[in-house]
């Protein structure tokens, strides 16, 4: 039954199997383009208000910020673990996996939105009208410093709710999908999972850990 | 090495590349801390795009789409950097 094909496009499984990783690569790419962007503008930000970014980048909780790191590379290796019992057709293992790959996302989630709170209740959070008071120097600085930071989080945020989505979607329906599907859809939500992962890799640095 | 086996150790080499990357934050090395950080960052994205993005094995059209975006994203990088 892995050979069976979903698409009337393709005259091989092989050929829509690579069709699917070439256009999931090509996404990921235009993905890349958007966070690329984006943190390009927070480096030469950061470049012409080196002090202020400093001083407004130690109000990030450490601590919890390398947590959220941890979780989410555990899930990337859970996420990694489900293609690979997937690949060997271990079903039992596989959605296990992907549950456990979405959960460690809810933990990521979790723990994040904790952050959101304190920092709203410190009032260092300029979005959404919250009331902006930073006692550094330079607070008009700071404030484009932590705008940045919840434009940069709250999109990776965004990202990784789609990927949980994906995941419960297809578990949701597992017992329904042929198998010549399940091994197409679970490299494809692995590929945009890991490209998450990436993403936070590149966010973690920039804004925890600039000038401790 | 099984492919499980090359999965956990892709799995503690991130995990310890992220120890080094908060251990080196925590001391200041006169400037570069940040290029360390990134190195570290950059180190991180290679072993999961290679390992568990299987990049690897990829065949020439996903190698092509990452080429891609790596020239894409040194043109948008290196021109406005070299402006700053």
């Amino acid at each position: 039954m892995s050979d069976a094909i979903e698409s009337a496009a393709f005259d091989t499984a092989e050929r829509e199997r690579r069709a699917d990783t070439f256009g999931m690569w090509v996404f990921i790419g235009s993905e890349a383009m958007l966070f690329g962007a984006v943190l390009l503008l927070f480096f030469a930000a950061r470049f012409h208000y080196s002090a202020a970014f400093a001083a407004a980048s130690k109000h990030r909780a450490l601590t919890l910020g390398t947590l959220n790191t941890a979780v989410l590379i555990t899930s990337s290796f859970f996420m990694a673990l489900a293609h690979f019992h997937c690949s060997a057709r271990r079903w039992r293992a596989t959605t296990w996996s992907l549950a456990a790959t979405a959960l460690l996302g809810l933990v990521f989630l979790v723990i994040k939105g904790s952050e959101y709170a304190m920092e709203f209740h410190e009032g260092i959070a300029p979005v959404l009208g919250a009331p902006f008071a930073f006692d550094g120097p330079h607070p008009e600085q700071a404030q484009l410093f932590f705008a940045l930071y919840f434009a940069m989080t709250g999109l990776h945020a965004l990202h990784l709710i789609c990927g949980m989505a994906v995941i419960c979607w297809l578990l949701a329906f597992w017992r329904r999908t042929p198998v010549a599907n399940r091994m197409r859809r679970v490299p494809a939500v692995g590929l945009y999972w890991h490209f998450v992962d990436i993403v936070w890799v590149f966010l973690f640095p920039a804004l925890y850990l600039i000038n401790r | 090495m099984t492919e499980l086996g090359k999965l956990a150790l892709a799995y503690l080499g991130l995990l310890l590349l992220l120890a080094l990357t908060v251990a080196s934050s925590l001391v200041d090395l006169d400037g570069f801390n940040t290029p360390i950080n990134l190195a570290i960052a950059a180190a991180k994205a290679a072993i999961i795009a290679l390992v568990f993005m299987h990049l690897v094995r990829a065949g020439a059209l996903s190698r092509l789409a990452v080429a891609a975006v790596a020239i894409w994203l040194a043109i948008l990088f290196g021109l406005t950097l070299a402006g700053l």
